[in-house]
């Protein structure tokens, strides 16, 4: 309690020289902070991102492979494809039909790695329901014929091609359970009436089916309803399945087209008459049992992307370049990227900044020690221990830094958040970005290959593009706010210095004598 | 060592490295000095007075010889030297060596604080002490940049006696005043000598203080002879 008296009351009497100190700390402190406020905003964002971007991978079929067998396909006339329709057998028409879609057998094998959290399998395909008309579908080919071959492109998936499609085609999307990973999580489609399909229904394949409002109320069908669909490629009894109603959804928000430019074509909604149904009971309309368009997949950390995509190898070794494990890396990559660098820079200016401080106190100390050398040596004859003179020192030392992390902290409140806007890049563009708005030559082959090469993913049960600048930026965006662990950090700088600043004293105390201080005039 | 004898130094020597080689500085150095005296030790610049004072004061450590306080060796490395300073030695020095950022009442009560004394019996006895001195009123509160080079020397003089040590020692108390300032510090320690039983132990270049010494030593070359029993 006296040796902090003493040194409080050498704080006060000092202040003249302590003041300079203090302001010089305070420069530095207050850069010093402030880059660590910008340091562990960026991490806690890029903790918040990694929570719900970068963490999606989907085993499909890949782009390599999809283009392949598109320009192959061009390559031949519609004689050839004719002639080649007419002479495929049964086993050739079912190789022909899975040709597309990926194993069950591979996704399930995925789904065993340790870093994966949640998995799903999906199934998209066509199928006739010959008791209803599909009003969109009508539309499409209005259009068609109206603008030609030209936004035609592309077919599969969920794409806007309509190769082997008729009036009565509808849209069935099957997984597992179609409450978790349907379109029904993001708010995009909600059910008004009934029920979903379980896993249960998914496991045991019972033929129930959720459609949409407008479908429904034109065709007049409620829950409990059901309806005819017809088994591809089937014939004789078991080519129709009675799916009864059980739910009935309602379209929020239109499919995002991503690839869609023109407002004609983005009228169009084929999502509107989509069905919803178990992955068993739309496998068994496309007579694809063990097939699925793709295995869906959260995992625990974008940090693991490599080590799932390693696994991936293993798992699919043997079937070339077929398949393909895309994630949203990218995404992550376009928003955290802008973020790592903030946090780079802010990490280089806190060591610059904190170097400073600890030279500064240094320097301050030597001055100021070598000032008051006789003092030293006049406490020492009065009969001061080493450790009362340290004690007093220290005290009025921790009291300059105090004032000088105060004002530091006060300081960082008002610019922390504008630094941090500077440190940011101001474009969060990247490369990938920039790939995806380059144009491929217009026409048929140009649109085809856009969509080939388009990283969409089916996350959240939907359609996912992050490629929105405002919803990077938003993501991307700094939110430099006072934390506990700054105010924890804060007081870990004002010891560290702190102990530094006591360095010099220590030494300085240790080894004087007083006899050859009080010598001197 | 007689009863009225508290100091006794014996066989004493010092010696400084130089660039130019060894300095003995003090040379076989013995004398001793009572209660209610006081010593005076006179010689030229550099003869060696100085050391000898910081010597006894434990500030300086001798190669040989033995210091004797009130019977105890203060070269005994048991000796707790900290302790010592505070209970045994005052210091009054030609530059006075007062605290610059205290004030005349802070600097007398900072030896007391520094042994733990409660503050309020620093204060008390730290009044008391000053105003003995001759310094009260206003000049309590002065920095000593804002007091004499007299009041100075005798806030000094009050902080040597905060703790009521047995010996006095003064480095050249006189060599920064003028003739009647040093005069009348030369009669406050006389006094105390005299009238507290303090042993005063006074290092000078200044021959008139002889007349007030009990005992005087002249230190040539670091040799000491005694010229007044």
């Amino acid at each position: 309690m006296r040796i902090f008296h003493r040194g409080f009351r050498s704080f006060r009497r000092n202040y003249t020289r302590n003041i300079i100190v203090v302001v010089l700390l305070f420069v530095c402190l207050t850069f010093s902070m402030s880059m660590l406020a910008v340091k562990l905003a960026a991490d806690n964002q890029m903790q918040t991102i990694k929570g719900t971007v970068g963490n999606y991978a989907e085993i499909k079929l890949s782009s390599a492979y999809q283009m392949k067998q598109f320009e192959a396909e061009r390559q031949r006339t519609a004689a050839e494809r004719a002639a080649e329709a007419r002479s495929m057998t049964t086993a050739q028409e079912q190789a022909n039909r899975v040709s597309d879609l990926v194993p069950a057998t591979l996704a399930d094998e995925f789904s065993k790695d340790n870093h994966i959290q949640t998995y799903d399998e999906v199934l998209e395909t066509n199928v006739t329901v010959p008791g209803l008309t599909n009003t969109n579908m009508q539309q499409l080919f209005q259009l068609r014929q109206g603008n030609g071959e030209g936004q035609g492109g592309g077919g599969g998936g969920r794409g806007l091609g309509t190769g082997g499609m008729t009036q009565n085609s509808f849209y069935f999307a099957g997984n597992t359970n179609g409450a978790s990973a349907s379109d029904f999580t993001t708010g995009a489609k909600k059910l008004i009436s009934g029920k979903q399909f379980t896993y249960e229904d998914y496991k045991n394949a019972n033929p129930v089916v959720v459609i949409e409002k407008n479908l429904a109320s034109q065709n007049s069908l409620k829950v409990g309803d059901t309806v005819e669909a017809q088994v591809s490629g089937a014939s004789g009894v078991a080519s129709t399945i009675d799916l009864k109603i059980i739910g009935i959804y309602e379209t929020v928000q239109t499919q995002q087209q991503s690839q869609s430019s023109s407002s004609s074509v983005s009228s169009f909604n084929p999502a509107g008459n989509e069905f919803f149904a178990p992955l068993s009971v739309v496998q068994k309309l496309n007579s694809t049992p063990a097939y699925v368009s793709l295995g869906s997949y959260y995992f625990d950390s974008v940090d693991n992307t490599a080590a799932l995509k390693a696994t991936f190898k293993k798992d699919a070794s043997g079937t070339g370049d077929k398949y393909e494990l895309a994630t949203d890396l990218s995404d992550y990559q376009a928003i955290a990227d802008p973020l790592l660098k903030a946090r780079n820079t802010s990490v280089i200016g806190l060591a610059g900044a904190l170097g400073a401080c600890a030279v500064i106190i240094l320097l301050a100390m030597v001055i100021i020690v070598s000032n008051r050398t006789r003092e030293l040596g006049i406490l020492k004859a009065i009969g001061s221990t080493d450790r009362q003179v340290i004690g007093q020192f220290a005290v009025e030392i921790l009291c300059v830094c105090l004032v000088a992390i105060i004002l530091a902290m006060g300081a960082t409140a008002l610019i922390g958040q504008s630094l941090g806007n500077w440190l940011l890049p101001k474009s969060t563009s990247t490369s990938s970005q920039q790939a995806a708005s380059q144009s491929a030559p217009g026409g048929f082959g140009g649109a085809a290959s856009r969509f080939l090469n388009q990283d969409n993913l089916y996350k959240n049960g939907g359609r996912f593009s992050f490629n929105s600048a405002s919803q990077k930026q938003q993501a991307a965006k700094l939110n430099v706010v006072y934390r506990g662990s700054l105010f924890l950090y804060g007081i870990l700088i004002l010891v560290g210095i702190s102990l530094v600043g006591m360095a010099i004293p220590v030494f300085w105390i240790i080894r004087l004598r007083p006899a050859r201080v009080l010598s001197m005039e | 060592m007689t009863e009225q004898e508290i100091l006794s130094a014996t066989d004493v020597s010092k010696t400084f490295q130089v660039k130019a080689g060894d300095v003995t500085a003090v040379d076989s150095v013995s004398f001793t000095a009572g209660r209610g005296q006081v010593t005076t030790i006179v010689g030229p610049s550099g003869s060696g007075k100085t050391t000898l004072l910081y010597i006894v004061g434990s500030l300086e450590k001798p190669e040989t010889g033995a210091i004797e306080v009130a019977g105890s060796n203060i070269l005994d490395p048991a000796t707790d030297l900290v302790r010592y300073r505070r209970k045994h030695v005052g210091f009054v020095f030609q530059f006075f060596n007062l605290i610059p950022t205290l004030t005349a009442l802070e600097n007398v009560m900072l030896p007391m604080d520094l042994a733990g004394v409660s503050p309020e019996e620093q204060n008390r006895r730290a009044s008391e002490l000053l105003d003995g001195m001759g310094v009260s009123g206003r000049l309590l509160k002065a920095r000593p940049n804002k007091m004499s080079g007299g009041e100075n020397q005798r806030v000094a003089i009050a902080r040597a006696l905060a703790n009521d040590p047995d010996i006095i020692l003064a480095d050249e108390p006189t060599g920064n005043l003028d003739t009647a300032t040093g005069r009348t510090v030369i009669d406050i320690l006389s006094r105390l000598a005299h009238e507290s039983d303090k042993c005063v132990l006074m290092v000078t270049h200044d021959e008139s203080v002889l007349d007030v010494s009990d005992r005087a030593f002249r230190m040539v070359d670091g040799h000491l002879n005694e010229i007044r029993a």
